[in-house]
């Protein structure tokens, strides 16, 4: 009776290994599946054009250059803006705020925000920024994308700064040192991977947002480096001409949607590197 | 254990010489929300000695110990009533700098706390908040704190590797030079060898006799062999009250309350 028993529960235990097994080989097949679509598709359209020349009308010869170059400096405004805003609102909750009505407040509307569908974000910056300037602009885009990122930010922040120890933060402040200095030079410090790594996510979110820059810094055929204009981004190229009628800009779209996705995994790679390195022996 | 009776709270005190007294609790209540977990402690602190206290689980020293830094005032809800007087005034007083009072009465907690940076940093992280020293200053500084805390030997050739990578013991006792770097006038141990190896925790112990001529150290701890090692004066506390303090000496070889004889003969706690 007893060695039935047991050989149910090394049974039971055995299928569930071989289940969990299956299901992560399923969800890895279907990543492999698409890497190996946008491989197989855009890796073809990769040449120098692509890095130096805008996008082209369709049948002539063009590039992505105009909407590589606009994706990161809209990319880059936005993280700047969202690091800034996330990383104090998540300390403040974290360390400050804690358990007040005001603190549960900021992140109950923090949570919406971070599900809210990024096509109210674009309509919203449109209303405020675009409309009553009469005109696309980069920071308008800038502004949508980084009201994406923040409560990614913010959340990730306060997580990892609650996971500290609340020792070190006693240790610091038991040194003579302001809290607010703590929290500085002590606690990011020490939660720096994780808040890193909440960046990382943000920014991969961000970058191939594409409802929040449709109504906001839309799309330019040309190049253009002024945040009052209109200003191309990748994923609203990839947008627009994956859709497209005409096999060339379709293809570029492909190369486009390959890019986006070499950055977000070499900007992750890089990160790791970086973070390795400063973990201690 | 026994019911709570009138004799529980008998108390007794060997008052030490008035000029002697570091520092001071008097009535000191404390209350977490709405708990009250000290009851009317009034305790003397001799300058310049070492001050154990000692009771069974819950029964308040470590509440005590974090009044003195006033350590407790980092989380809503905790207060503390009555007044603990340093050096004549009254550091529960509402116009008591908190960052100058830490910077005299330092902490060491009970397991240790380094600080995400090299061991040079750690050590001179409070002395760069309060004294602008000079590069040979504060290598020295870093220097004397470091051997002060026993560690210098096992560390002088590895100051810019993180403290982190160091062994519990010598975690402890990087956290003990970073503590007396800032040079306090107060020492409060909450525990410090709880975490500890017997080799690492009698180093420690070492340590602590070392710096006791010029340091008031108040150390909390469960180990009683230790409070005899360590300590000058004793502390008995049971409930949130101080049942009785005197000399060490006398209070381990004859206990005048029969709470701290049952304690420390092993019949409770």
């Amino acid at each position: 009776m007893a060695s039935f028993k047991r050989a149910r529960r090394t049974a039971a235990n055995g299928a569930f290994v071989v289940f969990s097994f299956v299901t992560t080989a399923i969800a890895l097949a279907v990543l492999a599946v698409i890497l190996w679509t946008l491989v197989a598709k855009g890796f073809g359209g990769l040449n120098l054009h692509v890095f130096t020349m805008s996008t082209p009308a369709a049948g002539s010869e063009g590039g992505l250059l105009n909407a590589i170059v606009g994706s990161a400096i809209m990319c880059s405004i936005a993280m700047v803006i969202a690091a800034l805003v996330g990383i104090l609102a998540g300390t403040w909750l974290a360390e400050y705020g804690r358990d007040h009505w005001y603190a549960e407040t900021v992140r109950f509307v923090n949570d919406i925000l971070l599900s809210a569908p990024s096509i109210l974000v674009g309509l919203f910056v449109s209303q405020t920024l675009v409309v009553p300037f009469h005109g696309f602009s980069a920071l308008a885009g800038s502004v949508a994308l980084a009201l994406v990122a923040v409560p990614v930010i913010t959340r990730t922040t306060e997580d990892v700064l609650k996971l500290q120890p609340s020792a070190l933060r006693e240790a610091g402040v038991a040194l003579g040192t302001p809290l607010w200095t703590t929290i500085r030079e002590v606690l990011w410090k020490s939660a720096g991977t994780g808040m890193l790594t909440g960046g990382l996510l943000a920014f991969a979110r961000i970058s191939g947002e594409t409802a929040p820059l449709l109504f906001t810094a839309n799309g330019n055929q040309f190049f253009s480096l002024s945040l009052t204009k209109s200003m191309a981004s990748l994923p609203v190229v990839i947008f627009n001409d994956g859709l497209s009628a005409y096999d060339d800009l379709v293809k570029l779209a492909w190369t486009g949607s390959l890019i986006v996705a070499a950055a977000v995994l070499g900007t992750n790679i890089l990160a790791r590197i970086v973070t390795r390195e400063r973990k201690p022996k | 254990m026994n019911a709570v009776t009138t004799e529980t709270y008998e108390q007794f005190t060997t008052e030490p010489d008035a000029a002697a007294v570091k520092m001071r609790t008097k009535n000191l209540d404390f209350f977490y929300g709405k708990v009250q977990a000290l009851h009317s402690v009034s305790l003397p602190i001799i300058n310049k000695g070492v001050t154990a206290l000692i009771g069974p689980s819950g029964c308040g020293k470590s509440t005590l110990l974090r009044t003195m830094n006033r350590i407790y005032g980092l989380y809503q809800g905790q207060r503390a009533d009555g007044e603990i007087i340093l050096d004549g005034e009254n550091i529960l007083d509402r116009k008591v700098d908190v960052a100058t009072l830490r910077s005299r009465v330092g902490m060491v907690f009970q397991k240790p706390t380094p600080f995400p940076m090299s061991i040079y940093d750690n050590v001179a992280f409070g002395v760069r908040l309060y004294e602008g020293l000079s590069r040979e200053e504060m290598d020295q500084r870093v220097e004397e704190s470091l051997r002060a805390a026993a560690l210098w030997d096992e560390v002088k050739d590895k100051l810019k590797n993180s403290g982190l990578g160091l062994s519990g013991g010598q975690q402890q006792r990087l956290c003990v030079a970073r503590g007396i770097a800032v040079k306090p006038e107060v020492l409060l141990l909450d525990e410090p060898a709880s975490a500890l190896d017997p080799r690492s925790t009698a180093m420690l112990e070492q340590t602590i006799v070392a710096l006791k001529k010029d340091y008031t150290i108040v150390i909390v701890t469960h180990n009683l062999q230790q409070a005899t090692r360590v300590s000058d004066n004793t502390g008995f506390m049971f409930l949130g009250r101080l049942i009785e303090f005197g000399p060490t000496v006398d209070l381990f070889a004859s206990p005048r309350a029969v709470r701290t004889g049952d304690y420390i003969g092993g019949r409770f706690g």
